[in-house]
């Protein structure tokens, strides 16, 4: 099996949502379990809304553009935008030991995202952020 | 994102329903504010319906934790699902947050 899917969202919060029906309605056509789903889907929140947040230096409106490819074996995705150049592997990972009065929240999304996929890559294309992730398809979802 | 709110035995209860992303987390977050700025004490956070959650939600759960830490009150979220749970496994929050199967064990235990 290989299947395709490409989503176009403007850098605003509330196209999350969108994404997240169209990622869903994607795995669940193609056989690929609810936990997936939502690990995709968690990478894709925290990672987007990185870029919306911080990445652009105007008030336009913006295209991020996500790609993702389902084979057997795993799930592949892009996400790709014009922001400010930013690597989000450069981030430190926060101290999720912590106690109550030191956490904070800061750097919590990039964990999330490095946790839950198997591969994460960056790369700058011209005046383009490229995120590459990968998500193993395994027995157990 | 659906939340309603009662009040059981003086604890605050909110039931959240749908997605806690970072879309909609902005309006769970003046929902428990605007408890806590109403002088809440106790508040317990019904996650049995909410099927997502990222790093926006947690960042709510974390101030009302923080808030409610420095008043003496009490807290505690309930009836996560298994992936919700894993995030809060995953980012060390089980640690610090009073987490409960279920609602009413939840009013249980704070009441």
């Amino acid at each position: 099996m290989t299947a395709a899917l490409e989503i176009r969202v403007r850098n605003s919060l509330d196209e999350i949502a969108r994404l997240a029906e169209q990622v869903d309605a994607f795995c669940e056509t193609h056989g690929i379990g609810p936990g997936i789903a939502y690990n995709l889907n968690l990478a894709f929140d925290e990672l987007i809304t990185n870029t919306i947040s911080y990445g652009y230096d105007d008030q336009a409106e913006h295209e991020i553009v996500v790609r993702i490819a389902a084979s057997d074996k795993a799930v592949e995705a892009e996400i790709v935008d014009d922001a400010r150049a930013f690597d989000p592997l450069s981030r430190e990972d926060p101290d999720v030991d912590a106690d109550l009065d030191d956490r904070e929240i800061g750097g919590l999304g990039i964990f999330f995202v490095k946790q839950f996929m198997d591969e994460v890559a960056y790369r700058r294309e011209g005046d383009y952020n490229v995120v590459a992730l990968r998500k193993g398809l395994a027995a157990n979802d | 994102m659906d939340i309603s709110d009662t009040q059981v035995n003086g604890i605050q209860v909110l039931d959240v329903a749908g997605r806690i992303d970072s879309g909609t987390a902005k309006s769970l977050e003046d929902k428990v504010v605007g408890f806590l700025d109403g002088g809440t004490k106790a508040l317990v956070i019904d996650l049995s319906k909410v099927e997502f959650v990222s790093s926006a939600g947690l960042r709510v759960f974390l101030l009302a934790a923080k808030r409610l830490k420095a008043v003496g009150g009490k807290y505690g979220l309930a009836g996560l699902q298994p992936s919700v749970r894993e995030v809060f496994e995953v980012s060390g929050f089980s640690k610090i947050f009073s987490l409960f199967a279920d609602r009413a064990e939840a009013l249980d235990r704070l009441g």
